[in-house]
């Protein structure tokens, strides 16, 4: 019955209830968006480096991969040597470079290009027509943004050209190529142009300069061994070159987002905060205006353990009831940044800021029950600890 | 006669602006069972501070109050809290209902934390506002209620728990004299019924009902 009369008593001001309510929910959204802004470009990353099975990086020593336009060399003894190891399963090279191509209307389009080995690629998905073949030379797959702006469709021949002047962008080279399928690049930025070809048309387009050179190396680990344990083992064979474990990259990547912890983590303690604030300030106000009920309550033989618990969980159902409403915002709302923050140029798009993992979600609403907990510990002491006569004595007066 | 209200030689002191106020100065009183006891004296005598300390709702500065042998002084808040649940019922001049809860809810409270299983409350609450003649009336909420209503489910209150003592401050303070005369006739009825009762009042009515008028002035009772 008292358990009624503390449910009940809690929307006897409706308005004021479902502000604080409402107010829980703001702060338990910017909480939980925090939560998953703190590790979740981190786990996005993750799984966008594995999400082909190709565990290690091997770039230009000192560099991450596509981090600046240095390359490596002696790539054919190399993707050799590494595809003889017994613990790699597969190896591929990429060179990135820049080429143009004419659309249908007669424009020339700058592009991103990648050649690649077809045979172990892990930049790209084949999503209609087929993939170029080892050793086709007329062959060329457009991501969606290069197909739009060239205007081109699977076998389509146009022609492209490499080799441009940085200065006038005139080309060196130029080749006719069929488009033999339409992919979607996994790690290229919103609505970025690219192309993918093999290594020996892209390195015929780029130049001598990049004869046996690659951008990056992407290597697949065989089952069993731990691709952290491969990866120093193969860096200590191939010291001219960098090779990461995925692993270590994250590592590197987390470095470069420390920016991003420390404001996720100062957001996250004033949501924190705000929420003991509100719930504190509400239950007080709530507890005072009661005083007289709860000394009335007192002399009829309540025990203070029971008015001590109806407050705290008056505190609970505003926060749980809070952090509900919390739990959608923070999805709207993480969802409507991730648009934002993932239209940073230079970004793959498929990287997510706010990824939403069982941990981080039972974190955030462990920290904002405590908190709850936290913030009707004082006005639940206050209403047992109200001196029953006194408190009559006020209320009679 | 059991006795089951012996208070002796009570002190209270209050601080009040850095010095300290006596607002009992040695009283002693003793109710026996089926007594019916009013409290009368000016205001600012002691009345109402008295009837707290009898109750167990605050504690002596000096002196003893034993309720049915147990003295209160000694009892841990949680014992002195039992007690007050079982034994005691507690009438206030302004009533002090639940405003969210209806007549019956109110009534039940005492009930509720007695442990009693809901069929049970609810039927011995429906009794209860039936014997102070609200029956229709078990599932209004409070504030739909009259000032005289208020009071009649006040006292279905005390009665929840069957105490062996009911203890009212200024009953008939807040209600006009056709509504109070009601609500003296219910403790007529309840004193005719075998209910102990001490009743601080200033209402004359009241207090020539009583079989017992004890008189107070300055903290202490001057005639009896």
């Amino acid at each position: 019955m008292t358990w009624s009369w503390a449910w009940r008593d809690l929307f006897r001001h409706r308005g004021r209830t479902l502000l604080a309510l409402l107010g829980v929910g703001v702060s338990a959204a910017l909480l939980l968006d925090m939560m998953m802004l703190s590790g979740g470009i981190e786990r996005s990353f993750e799984r966008l480096l594995l999400s082909r099975g190709y565990q290690l990086r091997v770039s230009p020593s000192g560099t991450l991969p596509f981090d600046t336009e240095a390359t490596v060399g002696d790539v054919t003894a190399l993707v050799s040597g590494l595809r003889a190891d017994p613990e790699v399963e597969d190896a591929g090279a990429i060179l990135g470079l820049a080429v143009q191509a004419k659309s249908a209307a007669g424009t020339a389009v700058s592009l991103v290009g990648y050649g690649v080995q077809p045979e172990a690629q892990g930049i790209y998905v084949l999503e209609s027509g087929r993939d170029i073949t080892p050793g086709d030379s007329n062959g060329v797959v457009l991501g969606l943004p290069a197909a739009t702006q060239l205007g081109a469709s699977v076998g389509d021949t146009l022609r492209f050209f490499g080799r441009l002047d940085p200065q006038t962008a005139a080309p060196g080279a130029e080749r006719s190529l069929v488009v033999r399928g339409v992919v979607r690049f996994l790690y290229d930025a919103r609505d970025q142009p690219s192309v993918a070809l093999t290594l020996d048309v892209a390195r015929w387009l780029a130049g001598p300069a990049f004869r046996d050179r690659a951008s990056v190396l992407m290597v697949r680990v065989a089952e069993g061994p731990a691709p952290a344990t491969v990866a120093a083992r193969l860096q200590r064979e191939w010291p001219a070159v960098g090779i990461s474990s995925v692993d270590d990259l994250v590592v590197q990547f987390r470095l470069r987002l420390t920016y991003f912890r420390q404001l996720s983590l100062i957001l996250g303690a004033i949501a924190l905060v705000v929420t003991v604030l509100l719930v504190g300030t509400l239950l007080t106000i709530t507890v005072h205006e009661r005083l007289p009920e709860i000394a009335t309550l007192r002399a009829l033989g309540v025990a203070r353990r029971t008015i001590l618990l109806q407050v705290l969980a008056q505190g609970a159902v505003l926060t749980v009831g809070g952090g509900m409403l919390g739990l959608v915002l923070g999805l709207i709302t993480a969802r409507w940044l991730d648009t934002i923050l993932t239209a940073f140029p230079g970004l793959p798009a498929s990287v997510s800021f706010f990824v939403a993992a069982p941990r981080p979600l039972a974190l955030a609403a462990l920290t904002l029950a405590l908190t709850g907990l936290l913030a009707g510990l004082w006005p639940a002491w206050q209403a047992a600890r109200a001196p029953i006569a006194h408190t009559l004595r006020q209320e009679a007066t | 006669m059991t006795d089951v209200l012996v208070a002796r030689d009570l002190v209270k002191e209050f601080p009040l602006n850095e010095r300290r106020v006596t607002a009992l100065r040695g009283v002693s009183l003793t109710v026996a069972e089926g007594d019916y006891c009013a409290i009368v004296g000016p205001s600012g005598s002691g009345k109402s501070t008295l009837l707290t300390l009898l109750g167990g709702l605050d504690l002596p500065t000096s002196g003893s109050v034993e309720l049915m042998g147990t003295a209160t002084a000694g009892l841990a808040d949680r014992a002195l809290t039992r007690l007050r649940l079982e034994r005691i019922g507690f009438v206030f001049q302004r009533f002090h209902l639940l405003p969210v809860l209806t007549a019956r809810e109110n009534v039940e409270l005492p009930m509720a934390e007695l442990g009693l299983g809901r069929q049970e409350r609810r039927a011995r609450a429906d009794e209860l506002l039936d014997y102070v003649g609200l029956a229709g009336r078990t599932t209004h909420r409070v504030t739909q209620l009259s000032g005289g209503e208020m009071q009649r489910v006040a006292i279905a209150r005390a009665l929840a728990n069957e105490p062996a003592l009911i203890l009212a401050d200024e009953p008939t303070g807040e209600l006009d004299a056709t509504t109070g005369g009601e609500i003296l006739a219910l403790f007529r009825r309840l004193h005719a019924d075998g209910t102990t009762l001490v009743v601080v009042t200033h209402d004359d009515r009241l207090a020539a009902e009583a079989g017992r008028v004890v008189r107070m002035q300055d903290g202490r009772i001057v005639t009896e």
